[in-house]
C-alpha cells in the first residue's frame, strides 16, 4: 500500500548547505548538488506569492531535481545567482508609492513608483489579491504583476488611493 | 378529527356516513376531493384515508372503492396529458383508484406520500397525524396580520433605535408646523401695518433658527435610520445565511438559486424599507394629518370644509386609476419582456440563427417588437392624461374656492390676510400625507409576501440533524445498506429496497442506466438525505448515530464536475486537511497526477482557480479534487462518474490519479464508462432503484443480463471488425 506518506517520503528535499549555484544565465542556473553538477536547471517557485522562498529545480527535460524549502539559506553567492534568475522568471516590481489612480470607463489607470522605476498601467476593478492580510498583488489588464510587500508600510496617501479598490 | 387537505365544505350527511363506516380504533387521517369522476367527466369524488383503509366516495357518500392498507404495496401517480390517476399497487393487482386534473396534483402527491408512509415506510399513524397537525398549524399562522406582527417582533432588538427615530421625527414635524404660523404673524403684525421692525428681526431669526434645528435633526434622523437599516438587514441576512448552511439538499432541490438569492437580497430590502421608512412615515403621516386637521379647523371650519372637497375625488380617482391602469402597465411590461426575450434568444442561439441565415428575419422581428413597446408606452401616456389633470384640477379648484371665500372674508375683515396665507399653506401640507399614506398602505401586500418568502426559509425543518446520542467513530470502512427505500418527492421511489454489504477495503463498482439511483445511493451514505425506510450502517453503526463531523471527515466524494472554491490551488487542496504542510500539498498533487500541470502555471500552486474552478479544465479540476481527497485520507471513498465528462486523454490522467487514491480504502466507484471498473472487486448493477445483478466483470458477462447489454452497447463499434478497403500493393 502506498499512501500519502510514501509520496512525501519520495520528495527530494535538498539541504541548502550542500547546494551551490555556480552560474546564472538569464532564466537557468548551473547547480551543484551534493557534489554533482547539473547544467541549465530551471528554478521554479511552486508558491510564488505565498512562499516565494520555496524553490523546485527542474532539469531541461522537466524532470525534478529537488526541492529547496528556503533558498535564502544558501551561501551568499549562490543566493545572488539564484535571485538574479528568479527576478527574471518572476518579474514583480515592488510598489513603493502609489502616485495616483484614475478611473476611465471600466478601467483604472495607475501611476506608481516601484523599485524598478516609475510605471503606469491599467487594471480592471477586480485586480487586487491580498496574501495573508499583508502582501498585495496587483494584476494589470495585460498580465503584468506588481507587488506591495507589506501594506502596513505604505504611506497614507498611497493607502488612500489603494482603498478605492479594496 | 382532522380534515386534510381542505374538506371543510364536506356535507354533514357524508360526515355521518363516514363515521358510521369506521370500525373500532380506525381514525381518519386525510380527506381530499378530486375534480374528475370515475366516468372521466368533471365532478367530485372524495378520497378518504384512515389508518386502516382507503375509500373512494361519491359526493352522495356512496362507497365506490375500498382497499385495506395492509394489502397495499405502494401508491404512485400516473400523469397523462391533462389527467392524473392515483394508482395503488396491491396484493390483488394494480388499481386505478381516482382521477383528477393536474391542478390537484400537489394535493394528491402529498396523499400518495401519506399512503406510502403508512404502508411501505411503516410509519405509525399517530406520528403521521402529529406531523400533519404541525403543518396545518403552520398554514393557519400564515394570516397577513400574524406575519406583520411577527415582523414587528423581529424588530425587538432594535426598539431603542426605532423609538429614537420616532421621537426625532415627531419633533421635526412639529417644528415644520411653525413657519406658516410665524408667516401669519409676520404679515398681520409687520407687513400689513408696516411697523414693528423688532418683531421682523425676531421672526426672521426664529425662522432661521427653526431651519437650522430641523437640518440638524434631519441629519441625526438619517444617521439613526441608516443604523437601523444596516442592523436590520444584517440580522435578516445572517439568519437566512445560517439557515441555508444547514438545510438538507432536499431544500435546494425545491428552490432555485435565483429564488434564494432574491429572498436574501430584494425581499430583505423590501422589508427593510417598510420597517424603517414605510412604518415611520405612516405614523408620521397620521400624526401630521391629525395635527394639521386640528389647526385648519380652529383657523376656519368653513374653509376647512372647502379644502377637504378634492380629497374624496382624488381617493375615488386614484382607486379607479389603479384598477384600470394595471392592464396598461402589464401590457407595457409584457412587451418589454418580449423584446428582451428575442434579444437573449438571438444571443444564446446565435449559431442556429447564423446557420439558418435568419439574421434579417430576426432584425425585422426585433424592430417589430420595439415598435410594439413604443406603442404601449404612448398608450400609457394617453391613459394617464385622462386621470391626473382632472384630479390636479380638482385640487386647484378647491384652492381657488378657498382664496375666493377666504378673500371675501379678508375684505370683510372677518379674517386677517396672514391667517389666510397660513391657512392655504397648511392646506397644501395636508394633502401630501394623504397620498403618502395611501401608497404605503398599498405596499403592504408586497411586504407580507416578501416576509412570507423569508419566514418560509427560516421555518424550514432541518431534515438531517445530529441526534443527541451521536458518537465519534473511527471507521474501518464496512458499509451496509439494509432494505433502503428512498424517494425525493414522496411519489417516485429512486431506491426500492436496496440491500448491500461492502467489506472494509473492498472496491465496488456501481453501474446502471442513468436515473437508476446510483448517485442517490451514495448521497444517502453521506447523509445528504434520510431514507424513508431501511438503514445505512458503517462498521455496524447506524449513520444517524455517527457525529456528522466524523462522517464527513472520513468519507470523501469526488464528483463528475467537482466545484472548487475561488481561492488558490494550494488552498483548495489544503481543504482536505487542517494545517497541511507545503510538502503534503505537493505530495498529494503528485499522487493525484496534478503536480506537473500545476507547475506549468505561472503562479503554480498560488494560482486562483476562478469562480467554480472555471480557469482549470475539467480533467485538471478533477485532479485537484482528487488531491484534496488524498490529503483528507478518508476511510471511505466515493467516486461518482469521475471520468465521464472527460476526453480520452484526460480520462487516462485522472484514472492514474484514481488508482493512487483508492489503494487500501473502501471505494465505491459509479461509472458510466465500464473501462473505469477494470480493477474493482465486485460490480453492482442497478436498474430503477433495484439491484438486479451483482458479481465480477466476468461473472456478469456470463450471466448475459443488463450488464452484458450495457457492455455490448458501449463496445459495439470495437467488437465488430471494421471493414477495411483492400489495397493492392504493387510488386
Ligand atoms: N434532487 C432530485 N430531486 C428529485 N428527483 C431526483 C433528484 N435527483 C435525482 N432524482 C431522481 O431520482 C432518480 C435517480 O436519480 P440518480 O440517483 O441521480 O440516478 P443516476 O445517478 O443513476 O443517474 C431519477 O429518476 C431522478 O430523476
Ligand atoms: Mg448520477
Amino acid at each position: 500500500m502506498r499512501g500519502l506518506k510514501d509520496w512525501i517520503a519520495q520528495l527530494r528535499i535538498l539541504d541548502p548547505k550542500r547546494v551551490k549555484i555556480v552560474k546564472a544565465d538569464v532564466d537557468v542556473v548551473d547547480v551543484e548538488i551534493c557534489g554533482r553538477l547539473y547544467h541549465n536547471v530551471k528554478p521554479r517557485r511552486p508558491f510564488p506569492l505565498t512562499h516565494p522562498e520555496y524553490v523546485i529545480f527542474f532539469k531541461e527535460d522537466d524532470e525534478e531535481v529537488g526541492i529547496l524549502r528556503d533558498y535564502r539559506k544558501l551561501d551568499k553567492e549562490s543566493r545572488a545567482h539564484l535571485e538574479r534568475v528568479l527576478n527574471v522568471i518572476y518579474f514583480m516590481p515592488q510598489v513603493k508609492r502609489i502616485l495616483s489612480i484614475n478611473t476611465s470607463g471600466w478601467t483604472y489607470k495607475w501611476l506608481v513608483e516601484t523599485d524598478k522605476g516609475i510605471v503606469n498601467f491599467e487594471t480592471w476593478s477586480r485586480c487586487i489579491r491580498i496574501i495573508k492580510g499583508k502582501k498585495v498583488i496587483i494584476y494589470d489588464i495585460h498580465g503584468g504583476v506588481y507587488c506591495i510587500n507589506d501594506i502596513s508600510k505604505l504611506d497614507t496617501r498611497s493607502l488612500l488611493w489603494l482603498s478605492v479598490l479594496m | 378529527m382532522m380534515y386534510y387537505p381542505s374538506a371543510q365544505d364536506m356535507h354533514e350527511s357524508i360526515r355521518r356516513t363516514i363515521s358510521a363506516m369506521l370500525v373500532s380504533d380506525e381514525e381518519i387521517i386525510a380527506i381530499a376531493k378530486s375534480d374528475i369522476c370515475h366516468d372521466v367527466s368533471y365532478g367530485n369524488e372524495y378520497l378518504l384515508l384512515t389508518n386502516k383503509r382507503l375509500f373512494v366516495l361519491s359526493l352522495e357518500g356512496k362507497v365506490l372503492e375500498e382497499t385495506w392498507l395492509k394489502d397495499v404495496n405502494m401508491a404512485t401517480l400516473k400523469a397523462h396529458l391533462g389527467l392524473c390517476v392515483l394508482v395503488l399497487d396491491t396484493r390483488l393487482g394494480v388499481k386505478n383508484v381516482l382521477f383528477f386534473s393536474p391542478s390537484k396534483k400537489r394535493i394528491f402527491e402529498k396523499l400518495v406520500a401519506l399512503i406510502n408512509d403508512l404502508t411501505l415506510n411503516a410509519i405509525p399513524a399517530s406520528e403521521i397525524k402529529a406531523n400533519l397537525g404541525k403543518e396545518l398549524r403552520l398554514r393557519e399562522r400564515e394570516g397577513k396580520r400574524a406575519i406583520l406582527i411577527r415582523l414587528l417582533k423581529f424588530m425587538k432588538p432594535f426598539w431603542p433605535l426605532v423609538a429614537t427615530a420616532f421621537t426625532i421625527s415627531i419633533i421635526a414635524r412639529i417644528l415644520g408646523l411653525l413657519p406658516p404660523y410665524l408667516m401669519a404673524i409676520l404679515i398681520d403684525k409687520v407687513l400689513v401695518p408696516r411697523s414693528n421692525f423688532n418683531l421682523l428681526i425676531e421672526i426672521i431669526a426664529a425662522l432661521l433658527g427653526i431651519n437650522v434645528i430641523s437640518l440638524i435633526l434631519r441629519t441625526i434622523l438619517n444617521y439613526v435610520n441608516l443604523k437601523l437599516n444596516l442592523k436590520l438587514t444584517y440580522r435578516f441576512r445572517l439568519k437566512l445565511y445560517e439557515k441555508l448552511q444547514f438545510l438538507s439538499l432536499r431544500f435546494y432541490d425545491r428552490y432555485s438559486t435565483g429564488s434564494i438569492i432574491s429572498r436574501v437580497s430584494s425581499d430583505v430590502e423590501r422589508i427593510k424599507n417598510f420597517l424603517t421608512q414605510g412604518l415611520q412615515s405612516m405614523v408620521m403621516d397620521l400624526i401630521a394629518m391629525a395635527s394639521i386637521g386640528v389647526i385648519l379647523v380652529t383657523m376656519s371650519p368653513w374653509l376647512t370644509l372647502l379644502a377637504l372637497l378634492p380629497i374624496p375625488v382624488s381617493l375615488i380617482g386614484s382607486t379607479l386609476y389603479r384598477r384600470s391602469a394595471s392592464k396598461y402597465y402589464h401590457r407595457l411590461w409584457k412587451r418589454w419582456s418580449d423584446m428582451i426575450s428575442i434579444l437573449s434568444e438571438s444571443l444564446s442561439a446565435f449559431i442556429l440563427v447564423r446557420s439558418l441565415g435568419r439574421e434579417h428575419r430576426m432584425i425585422t422581428e426585433f424592430a417589430h417588437r420595439l415598435d410594439r413597446y413604443n406603442t404601449a408606452n404612448i398608450e400609457v401616456f394617453k391613459y394617464e392624461q385622462k386621470f391626473w389633470p382632472a384630479i390636479g384640477l380638482s385640487f386647484t379648484l378647491s384652492s381657488l374656492l378657498v382664496w375666493w371665500f377666504g378673500g371675501l372674508q379678508v375684505l370683510r375683515d372677518q379674517l386677517t390676510l396672514g391667517a389666510l396665507t397660513a391657512f392655504t399653506s397648511y392646506m397644501w401640507s395636508f394633502y401630501g400625507p394623504i397620498n403618502d399614506l395611501l401608497s404605503q398602505v398599498r405596499s403592504i401586500p408586497m411586504v407580507t409576501t416578501s416576509s412570507e418568502r423569508i419566514f418560509e426559509i427560516l421555518d424550514e425543518d432541518l431534515e438531517v440533524t445530529e441526534s443527541p446520542k451521536a458518537k465519534e467513530v473511527q471507521m474501518k470502512g464496512a458499509i451496509e445498506f439494509k432494505d433502503v427505500w428512498f424517494t425525493y418527492d414522496g411519489v417516485h421511489y429512486a431506491l426500492r429496497g436496496v440491500s448491500l454489504r461492502i467489506k472494509p477495503g473492498e472496491h465496488i463498482g456501481i453501474v446502471g442506466p442513468s436515473g437508476s439511483g446510483k448517485s442517490t445511493l451514495v448521497k444517502l451514505l453521506l447523509r445528504f438525505y434520510e431514507p424513508q425506510r431501511g438503514r445505512v450502517l458503517i462498521d455496524g453503526v447506524d449513520i444517524r448515530d455517527v457525529k456528522l463531523e466524523a462522517l464527513k471527515r472520513q468519507i470523501a466524494i469526488v464528483m463528475q464536475n467537482p466545484v472548487l472554491f475561488d481561492v488558490s490551488i494550494a488552498e483548495n487542496i489544503a481543504l482536505g486537511k487542517k494545517n497541511a504542510t507545503l510538502e503534503e500539498i505537493i505530495a498529494a498533487a503528485k499522487a493525484a497526477n496534478a503536480h506537473e500541470f500545476i507547475m506549468k502555471l505561472p503562479e503554480a500552486y498560488d494560482t486562483k482557480v476562478g469562480v467554480r474552478g472555471r480557469r482549470l479544465s475539467g480533467g485538471e479540476r478533477q485532479r485537484v479534487a482528487i488531491a484534496m481527497a488524498l490529503l483528507k485520507d478518508p476511510r471511505i471513498l466515493i467516486l461518482d462518474e469521475p471520468t465521464s465528462s472527460l476526453d480520452a486523454i484526460a480520462e487516462r490522467e485522472v484514472s492514474k490519479a484514481i488508482e493512487n487514491l483508492t489503494r487500501g480504502r473502501t471505494t465505491i466507484i459509479i461509472a458510466h464508462r465500464l473501462s473505469t471498473l477494470r480493477n474493482v472487486d465486485r460490480i453492482i448493477v442497478l436498474e430503477r432503484g433495484i439491484i438486479v445483478e451483482e458479481g465480477t466483470h466476468a461473472e456478469l458477462l456470463r450471466r448475459n443480463g443488463l450488464y452484458k447489454r450495457l457492455f455490448d452497447a458501449q463496445f459495439e463499434g470495437f467488437t465488430r471488425p471494421i471493414p477495411m478497403p483492400i489495397r493492392r500493393r504493387k510488386p
